[in-house]
Parts: C-alpha cells; structure tokens; sequence
C-alpha cells in the first residue's frame, strides 16, 4: 500500500511542474494569433537550438578542416610548399611499410582494451559505495573525485616519482606485502600497465556520473524488491545496474572515443617523448604527432586521423548496435 | 520561441566578447617610420631572458631604422607556432630554431634562402661543421648561433680515494671501464658509488656508436650507416655496462635521478659523467667548490679520435617574412664577434662564431677560462649529425632498437641489421 501511495504523490507532483509551462505556451500562441505549431516539429526545433552551440561549433569550425583533412591525406601535404595529389600512397604505406603504424596501433588498442572497462567498473564500484549512507560521505566524495579535477602533466610527474622502481610509493607499498615490483616505466612489459593503473586513480570523473543516475533510481522499486525478499546482489544485478545502463553505455562510448586519442600520458612519460623504451608507448597519437609536426608529413598524418576516425567510427556503431541488447530506457517512447 | 533564439544570439555574441583577447600594450613599439621586427625564441629562463634582451636592446639603440621585438615562446610551442604561422603567411621575421633540422625546412620551404644576402666571407666567420649544416645545396638557409660539445667530467676527490691519478683521466674505451670499476663503492647490494654508466648524462647510445665508428653517422653520403662493424661492437660494449651493473640497479638509479633536483655527479653518486660544456656551471654554482676535471670523450682505442657530438641553434627567418633585408642586418649583429662574445660569456655557452668565441675566451678568467678553452678545443673533435631529407626516421628507428639490445632482447648485431633494414625500406 505505501508504495503505491509515494507513487500517486510523485506523479502528482509532476503534473504540477508541467502544467504552468503548456499553460504559458498555449496563450502566447492564441495572443499572437498564429496557426499552431506541430508539437513534434516544435520540439525538434526546441531539440536543435539546445544543441545549435555544438552545431555551429562543427559547421563553422570543424567540419572545414575536417574535410580539408580528408582530401589531404590523399595529397602529400607539408603545409609550406606541397600538396600534390598522390593517391591512395599514403593509406598504402601505413600498411605495407610503415612498421611503426603496426606498432602504434597494437599498443593504443592494448590501452583501450584494458583502461575502458576497468574504468568503467571501477568507476560503477566506487560510485555504488559512495551513494550509501554514511557520516563523512561528502569528504568521501570529495576525495574520490579530486584526482578527476587534477589532470595533466602535473599528475604525470607526480605518478613517474610514485612508479619510480626503487624509491616509488608503488612499489613500496607492494615491497609490504612481499611482492618485488616491476621497473614499471622503464620496462617495456610494464609501460602500458603502469598508465592503466595512472587512469584508473582517476575514475572520479565517471563515477561523479553515476552517483547522480545512481540516485535517480526510484527508491520504490527497492522497496519492493525488498518485499519480494531480494537480497543486496539480487538488487544490485536487478535493479541498480540495469536502470544506470544508459548511463552506462554513454561512458563506455566517451571513454572508448577518449581512449583512443591516448598521447600526452605517452609524450609526457616517456624518456625522451618518444613513446619508448622499446616503442611500447608509442601511441597512435604520438605516432601521428611525429609524422605531422616532426616530419612535416601532414599528408600522411592526415589519412592516419582517417583511418582512426573509421576505426572509432566502426566501433562506436558497434556499441549502438549492441545497446539495443543491454540498454533499458525508462519511459522511452522511441519518439 | 522568437524570444529563445534572440536570446541566444545575444547570449552567445556577449560570449564571444568576453572571450576574445586583445593586444597587450605594455610591450614596447617601434616608433613611427620603424620597421618593426618581431624575433622569436624559446629563451624566457630567468639566466637566459635578460641576456637576449640585453642583445636586441643594443641593437635597437645601435641605430634608429628598425625595432627588434622579442617575443618569447616556449620549447616545442614555439615550432608548431612557427610553421602555423608560415602557413598563414604571417610569420616571425627572425626565429631561434634547431641546428639539425635546417635542411628539413628548407626543403619544405618553411625558411628563406640567405644566400643572396651574405657571401662566402660572412660565412668564414663561423666553424665548419656548423657551417655545413645551415648549407644545403646552393644556398644558405640560416646561420649558425651557437653550439655544444660533449666532455666527460670526472670527479678528482673519487679518483684519489679510488688510488688513481687525479691528472690522468681514462682516454680509451678499455682505460674508462677500468678507471669505472675502480670507482665503483658497493655496500652490500647497493651502490654508494657508480664509476660511469655510459647512458647517463647527454650521451646515448647513438653517441658512443658515432664515437666508435670514426666519427661516423647513421647516414653518410646517402648511404645507410647503421649496422657498421665498429657500431656493433659499440652496442656490445654498452650492453655490456648494464649487465654489469645489473638492470635493476640501473633502471632504479635512472629513475632516481631522474625525479632529483641535484645531480647525481655533483651528488658524488657517479664518479665520470659525460654532458655538454654549460654543465660545467652546474657544478660551478652547486657542486660548492667540488674538484673536478674535464676530458675528451675517451676513444674506441688508442688509434681513435675522441669524438663527440654536438647540436646547437640556428637564426634563420621564415619563409614568407615581410622584411628580409632588415632582419639579415639583425642576424649579421646577433651573430658578429661583439654578440656573440657577450652570449658566450654570460651563458658560458659555446657559439659558433670563431672570433667572438675566442674573444669570450680572452675575457674569462681562472677556472672558467680553462673549462671554457678546453670546450672550445674540443670542437675540433665534435661532429653535428643533421637530419637527412632522404632518412629523416634514423633517430626514431634507432632508439626503440636500442632499448631492445640493452634490455638483452635483441643481440646488438641483429638489432643494428633491422634497424638498417628499417630505415633502408622507409627512404623519402
């Protein structure tokens, strides 16, 4: 019974929220005595102005340079003095003699395959301890976020002295436990794990995301699941995960995106910039960098960002296609 | 709804207002009838600043057609900087660029070609091997700034202690490992003490190849130079340190200094270490009156030069620059004898011009003087290795492979043949 009646009393509240608003509309409408708008066509008009700041971002700044981009990797682009037609020669190089583009690109999807997901969990773990209800929650909260607003080279100077071989705080820590640890950035078996481990201390970015979707889950339907006995992994599996999903689904695809353009961990850590030792951290980015504003070689630097943007492209109509099979959109009318 | 998208627009054009930056106007101008010129370099430390600035001001006051602005852009910004604004047609008129890479933006026509501005005899002016590299083809491309040469400094307190003369340091290949072994202090399994480690300090791997091999790049006449007799050997030599040492040992210790304010040599951790001559004012201003000597790279044997290597800067002006004649009088100035005499002497820095190197060294005194002379001396055994257009990845390709062969993966033969191979396949 108390359930239904917390139910009863949201809805109404709802309905309070909106009516003003249609009201408002409406009579702005008869006063100027225009034929009414569609509705559908009003809130598509109402959905492209709420994303007009992106759109005149892209049209006006992106996607010109995105183009010129897509017909100067067909060219031998170096900026100053050349751009001359070549053909496919530059897509052909990157697989047939580029051994470096082999390199980069095992190691770049080596980072994704790993970072994604462990920070995906580890960002849904904390943020599910994070939603409980204890004293001191907010100085949690805060602490766990943190690292999320520190970021870049800072952070990396900062991680290189904890991964120092010796005299580090992670290989301390392990020392406790009777583990001798690896030499980490000087270990080319090593490199890629230690930047993992780096992104993982800053998963308070994604779980800030799900804390907020982790409270909109409707308490009712854990009072109910509680009625019907289910205990706290019942709930959690049942409920708390598939209602997050969209959430979900969203980081997965921005991380994988994020992932991918993996480059100032690697510039900034590795000794020379280089992406090394062993060109374990030469990065598809870094590779990319090196062609385009080391060597001059735009035109080649250029179908390399092409054939990244395909590589990402594929798999992020994967993730929407494999969304139809896990995502759970509440109330979704498929308007 | 025609309310929301006015909204908007007057939302959004007040963004950009507030966003959009203006000129600042506290930066000095030229005067009317001036031709301004704008200079850019990455020299904005707190030693280096005052000393170009002090350069450009006496040009400014020196005569009344042309107003030299210095504009200060820091390492790395100030490359992409440059060639953006090349692209755009609006670049610098004079910029501090890298000595290695002149024949690269010539060929991409990112510089202006000098040679109808200066002569042989300007040129004379300055030593040799900087010379070759501002020189590509028919013309000029830049002219030489300064220059650096790699020595090894050796601690005389730690000689002593090891029972070894003080005034002999080791000038073979054979003699640096002995003298190192001696050097070493070991306490149970740590290393109070390392004699020498032959990646530390500013001389790689490619280095100590180069050394071996004559003084011999990777690239020699067009031809690939990679997998030479002598630069195997000296791959199986420098192996060879970490092994000793251990690669735990060394991976720690590199991490160590590397995460250190103080320098290990001044530290008194290691005993001989190789750097560039300007290291020498570390030790001045640190090492708290630390004795040490200086020597030449020691050779691959006793039949060998001790070479070594060497890099520097470059002024050139961009490609596209609206005043080259007036920028070539500023270069003329900042490259002369009296300049370049003043950078070599506040800087301790190596230039390339002969004369003004030589009249610095007149003006040191005591031990500046002597460090400064033998660094001056040596540049008769320093090679600079500019990038080819041909093989421009030799450095990229070499390095991982070196990783490699000192982490025992790859035997240093094989690896060098890969490396050839490598960069062989990929030609321009």
């Amino acid at each position: 019974m108390r359930v239904n009646q917390t139910g009863a009393a949201g809805k109404t509240i709802v309905n309070e929220m909106k009516s003003p608003e249609e009201k408002d509309h409406d009579l702005s409408v008869v006063k100027k005595g225009r034929k009414k708008m569609p509705r559908g066509k009003k809130e598509n008009l109402i959905g492209y102005l709420f994303i007009s700041p992106w759109l005149i971002g892209f049209l006006g700044l992106t996607l010109g340079p995105m183009l010129f981009s897509l017909y100067a990797s067909f060219t031998n682009y170096n900026i100053t003095s050349r751009m001359d037609f070549i053909g496919f020669s530059n897509y052909k190089r990157m697989f047939q003699f580029d051994d470096l583009f082999t390199v980069s690109l095992w190691n770049t999807i080596y980072y994704v395959a790993f970072t994604v997901p462990l920070t995906t969990v580890g960002a849904i773990l904390i943020a599910v301890l994070l939603n409980q209800k204890i004293k001191g929650m907010s100085i949690f909260r805060t602490v766990f976020y943190l690292p999320a607003v520190l970021s870049g080279v800072g952070v990396y100077f900062l991680w290189m002295q904890m991964l120092s071989p010796s005299t580090g705080l992670v290989n301390t820590i392990l020392a406790w436990f009777g583990i001798a640890g690896p030499a980490w950035l000087f270990d080319p078996e090593w490199t890629k794990p230690a930047l993992i481990l780096m992104k993982m201390w800053s998963v308070g970015g994604g779980m800030l995301l799900y804390l907020a979707s982790l409270q909109g889950v409707s308490k009712q339907m854990y009072e109910a699941a509680l009625l019907d006995g289910a205990n706290v992994f019942h709930r959690f599996f049942y409920i708390t995960l598939p209602m997050i999903t969209p959430i979900i689904f969203f980081d997965i695809v921005t991380s994988t995106i994020g992932s991918f353009q993996v480059f100032q961990e690697a510039y900034v850590m590795s000794q020379s910039g280089d992406g090394g030792p062993a060109n374990s951290l030469l990065f598809y980015n870094l590779h990319m960098w090196n062609n385009a504003f080391e060597l001059f070689d735009m035109g080649y630097a250029s179908a390399m960002a092409w054939v990244l943007f395909i590589i990402v492209l594929i798999l992020t109509v994967f993730h929407l296609y494999l969304s139809k099979k896990w995502v759970y959109y509440e109330g979704g009318d498929g308007r | 709804m025609k309310k929301i998208v006015k909204r908007s627009i007057v939302m959004l054009s007040a963004l950009l207002l507030v966003t959009g930056c203006g000129d600042d106007e506290d930066t000095p101008r030229a005067a009317e009838g001036q031709v301004e010129l704008d200079f850019w370099t990455f020299w904005g430390s707190e030693t280096r600043r005052p000393i170009i600035e002090k350069m450009i001001n006496d040009y400014n006051e020196s005569q009344d057609e042309v107003f030299v602005k210095h504009t200060f852009l820091p390492w790395g910004d100030i490359w992409t900087k440059n060639l953006a604004s090349i692209a755009a047609g609006n670049p610098a008129d004079i910029i501090v660029n890298d000595i290695n890479s002149v024949a690269q933006r010539a060929d991409n026509n990112q510089v202006t070609d000098l040679s109808t501005y200066i002569d042989d005899e300007f040129m004379d002016q300055f030593y040799p091997n900087l010379r070759e590299t501002v020189e590509v083809e028919d013309g000029t491309y830049a002219v030489p700034f300064n220059t650096d040469t790699r020595v090894l400094f050796y601690n005389k307190t730690a000689f002593e202690e090891a029972g070894l003369d003080p005034e002999q340091p080791p000038e073979t290949w054979e003699e640096l490992e002995e003298y190192a072994k001696q050097l070493d202090i070991k306490n149970g399994d740590r290393y109070e003490q390392i004699g020498f480690y032959p990646l530390w300090g500013s001389f790689g791997a490619d280095a100590w190849m180069t050394n071996a091999d004559d003084g011999r790049g990777f690239v020699e006449d067009g031809e690939v130079t990679v997998n030479t007799e002598k630069k195997v050997e000296a791959m199986e030599w420098v192996a060879q340190w970490r092994e000793r040492y251990g690669g735990q040992t060394i991976d720690a210790l590199t991490a160590e200094f590397g995460s250190e304010q103080a320098n290990p040599f001044i530290n008194g951790q290691v005993a001989m270490w190789v750097d560039v001559g300007t290291f020498y004012t570390q030790i001045r201003d640190y090492g708290d009156g630390m004795d040490f000597g200086v020597a030449s790279i020691p050779a691959f044997d006793e039949s060998s030069d001790n070479w070594s290597t060497g890099g520097g800067f470059v002024v050139e002006i961009p490609a596209g620059s609206d005043h080259p004649e007036e920028a070539m009088d500023f270069i003329e100035y900042i490259t002369g004898e009296e300049a370049q005499k003043y950078w070599a002497t506040e800087n301790f820095d190596n230039v390339a011009n002969i004369a003004g190197s030589e009249a610095a060294l007149e003006e040191l005194e005591g031990q500046e003087q002597e460090v400064f002379s033998f660094l001056n001396d040596n540049l008769a055994v320093t090679r600079t290795y500019p990038l080819t257009i041909e093989y421009p990845e030799t450095v990229t390709k070499i390095n991982p492979i070196v990783d490699r062969i000192m982490l025992g993966e790859l035997e240093p033969g094989e690896g060098l043949d890969q490396a050839q191979k490598s960069i062989e396949q990929d030609k321009r």
